[in-house]
């Protein structure tokens, strides 16, 4: 089979794949969630009823009164006694959101009310969001040689074959980011925060750091929370960090699988380390017809791993 | 969303002009590990630089946030205490603590997702398999909306290790979808091209024009045309579909809207088309993005060349213009020994018909004077002649002491000196 062949069904197969992967997921996901939900709904009725039960409030002026706290409660205004009176935009928060923004963890606890923040945020993500993955990207390049290059080429030097020496590394490498930036800062967490459990913790740094954000746990939430505008740029810093350190997770493995001949087999491109050779060609100024020729001979061979830019990882999470 | 590599090494190699790329990768510098060693100093440098960059970005992201969001926040704080208090107000037989309670209770169930808004019966769960296949997708791209999130300890372990896997799956997938769509468009770019240089038009130009139309096509396929979608189906405002839009395809997916998450009736297919929307628009998100990096990268590349191109050029000029200069001299000096040796022949021709006897002569130096009109020998004579300056060549009749004629392609002899 062909090369466009080959990656036409490669592709069509990792769709399918991609399919059934979700429909596993959606399964469980039900079973074990819909339970909880339906309890929880059956407990709020009840609740509802027992307040009008004892109260000369007519349903619907309750309806009427929820529905405005929850509206008010989904853009992080609180209805209760005892909320702080510390706004969601102040500097500190405003900084934290913005960070939000352009790492795209996104976890929506403060949203922009007005349509001048929402046009704000669009042209500021826009622009914000290449603007961090070059800075993440351009940090790890810097930090490669002496935490990924300079500890294999020590293995490499105290007897291990090239292969195994990254497979090595690439493990020892896992186990410190794992302890560092996952359960140190549940430990943390869950310390600081009142109501987070060690694994509400785990969960949170697992969530944020892969960028989902999903923000059923945002640090710094609570009403009279001490010292909130530091805890809020540590955990910015926090963030940051752990993100570069994904990056350089995904990058030590996608430069491992090259080694193991992984990429070529899956058809993927190629780490681009490995095109150090082309880059030190001189760049000859062609002639309007030999750059055509280049141009449709890299669009007819889509995954012809020589031709097509590489990929340092595929994905940021 | 996978990240674009913005600046690729492999771009350089293939063209003087930005290359249009579609791959889904994040950006790196190259890693030449020599010139690394050597030059790490200024590379930190600069690291520090983007980073304060990045720091003052967001500073002042926040400043602007700020003021922009804070009134409203203030207005809606005051307008639901008011409301609270009318409420009690009203309902006398309700004390603070009661209303409270159930507030808080209300609020808790909303974060579980639960609306206790509205009658039970028409409620559809969130969790029934389209709507749990649309969480795994979002946890999956990594948007992660929010609107539902597992609140069970097994829902909890249970996405941690699923997106464990199945980001990078997606990953892959949004490489494939990337690079098939960065060929479509290509082949079509290709095309147009074609068609383009039948007009004779500068090769850059063309290039433009192409990424232009990609662009524009893009944004009306996968930005506009949906958010025209979602503004009818779910009663958005035109703003906030488009806001949403942008939210969902740079994957920072607040929650705050969320297509197929209102309690409006929803087309069957309406949620699938969804997913295969966000799918494709996330690759040409990736796609944008990746090719800003490419320009970006050739860009600078191209300043350096450019620059390069430029000392060329200079030194070009400058050897040009010195062997002008060099030959003028000569020239003259030929004229003027031209001009001595017709001077000197009619004096003796006067000389002898007056029957004088032929006076001394200044004599200018000798020089040898060959004429060949072979190329070869005049290359051969060409070399020799670059060891001794003074060797003169004459060539198509004329006679250039120097042998060096601009006229006639000695680039090569100047770059050959140089």
């Amino acid at each position: 089979m062909n090369s466009v062949g080959k990656s036409w069904l490669l592709l069509t197969g990792l769709i399918v794949f991609y399919i059934i992967y979700l429909l596993f997921g959606a399964l469980v996901f039900s079973t074990i969630e819909r339970p909880v939900e339906e309890q929880l709904r059956r407990d709020m009725d009840a609740l509802k009823q027992e307040f009008l039960n004892q109260s000369c409030v007519s349903a619907a002026s309750l309806e009427n009164f929820l529905v405005r706290v929850l509206t008010a409660n989904k853009y992080g205004v609180s209805a209760l006694r005892n909320s702080s009176v510390t706004s969601n935009w102040d500097l500190a928060s405003s900084m934290f959101f913005a960070n939000t923004l352009v790492t795209t963890v996104g976890y929506g606890h403060t949203t922009p009310l007005s349509d001048t923040g929402k046009v704000f945020s669009i042209v500021y993500a826009l622009i914000g969001v290449p603007f961090t993955m070059l800075v993440l990207t351009a940090c790890v390049q810097r930090i490669m040689y002496p935490l990924v290059i300079a500890p294999v080429c020590l293995l490499q030097r105290s007897g291990l074959e090239p292969r195994p020496a990254t497979v090595v590394h690439f493990l020892l490498l896992l186990v410190l980011v794992v302890l560092c930036f996952f359960l140190m800062p549940a430990a943390v967490f869950s310390a600081v925060e009142v109501s987070w459990s060690f694994l509400d913790g785990l969960y949170f740094s697992f969530i944020s750091l892969c960028t989902i954000g999903l923000g059923d746990f945002v640090p710094g939430m609570q009403p009279r929370q001490k010292y909130r505008p530091l805890y809020q740029v540590a955990v910015m810093v926090y963030l940051f960090v752990g993100l570069m350190m994904m990056y350089l997770l995904l990058r030590t493995f996608h430069k491992m699988s090259d080694l193991h001949g992984l990429t070529s087999f899956l058809q993927l491109p190629r780490c681009e380390d490995s095109d150090m050779e082309e880059e030190r060609e001189p760049i000859v100024h062609e002639d309007s017809r030999t750059a055509n020729n280049v141009t449709e001979k890299a669009a007819s061979k889509p995954l012809d791993p020589g031709s097509q830019p590489s990929y340092n990882t595929i994905n940021k999470g | 969303v996978a990240a674009p590599d913005l600046l690729d090494p492999k771009s350089a190699t293939h063209n003087t002009k930005p290359r249009l790329s579609f791959s889904t990768k994040p950006i790196t510098l190259t890693p030449r590990e020599e010139s690394e060693m050597v030059a790490t100093v200024m590379k930190w440098k600069t690291v520090t630089a983007i980073f304060l960059l990045v720091v003052l970005y967001l500073v002042m992201g926040a400043a602007v946030f700020r003021s922009l969001e804070q009134p409203h926040e203030s207005a809606q704080r005051l307008a639901i205490l008011s409301q609270k208090l009318e409420f009690l107000s009203k309902h006398s037989c309700v004390n603070q603590s009661q209303l409270e309670e159930l507030v808080k209770q209300v609020v808790s169930a909303i974060r579980s997702g639960v609306n206790p808004a509205g009658t039970l019966t028409n409620h559809s769960s969130l969790w029934d398999l389209s709507s749990a296949f649309f969480f795994a997708g979002t946890v999956i791209t990594t948007i992660g909306f929010g609107n539902t999130s597992p609140h069970t300890e097994g829902g909890r372990i249970f996405c941690i290790v699923y997106a464990l896997l199945g980001i990078p799956l997606f990953g892959f997938l949004l490489a494939g979808v990337g690079d098939q769509l960065g060929t479509i468009f290509g082949k079509g770019i290709a095309k147009v091209e074609k068609m383009f240089v039948h007009w004779d038009i500068s090769q850059t130009k063309i290039r433009v024009i192409s990424t232009l139309l990609f662009v524009l096509f893009g944004c009306l396929l996968f930005v506009a045309l949906p958010a025209a979608i979602f503004k009818h189906i779910e009663g958005w405002s035109a703003l906030e579909s488009l806001y949403f839009v942008v939210i969902t395809l740079t994957t920072i997916g607040f929650g705050d809207f969320v297509a197929g998450g209102s309690e409006i009736e929803y087309l069957d297919y309406y949620k699938p088309v969804v997913w295969f929307w966000i799918l494709v628009g996330l690759a040409y998100f990736a796609a944008i993005l990746s090719m800003i990096g490419d320009w970006l990268r050739v860009i600078s590349k191209r300043t350096k060349e450019e620059v390069g191109e430029i000392r060329a050029h200079a030194a070009e000029w400058t050897a040009n213009v010195s062997a002008e200069f060099k030959e003028t001299r000569r020239r003259v000096s030929v004229e003027i020994y031209d001009k001595f040796q017709r001077a000197a022949s009619i004096k003796r021709k006067l000389s002898s018909e007056l029957g004088f006897s032929p006076a001394p002569e200044l004599t200018l130096p000798r020089r040898t004077v060959s004429v060949n009109f072979n190329d070869e020998r005049d290359k051969i004579e060409r070399d020799a002649g670059l060891q001794g300056l003074t060797t003169p060549l004459t060539r198509n009749g004329g006679l250039y002491m120097n042998g060096l004629d601009p006229e006639r392609g000695d680039i090569s002899i100047i770059e050959h000196l140089k």
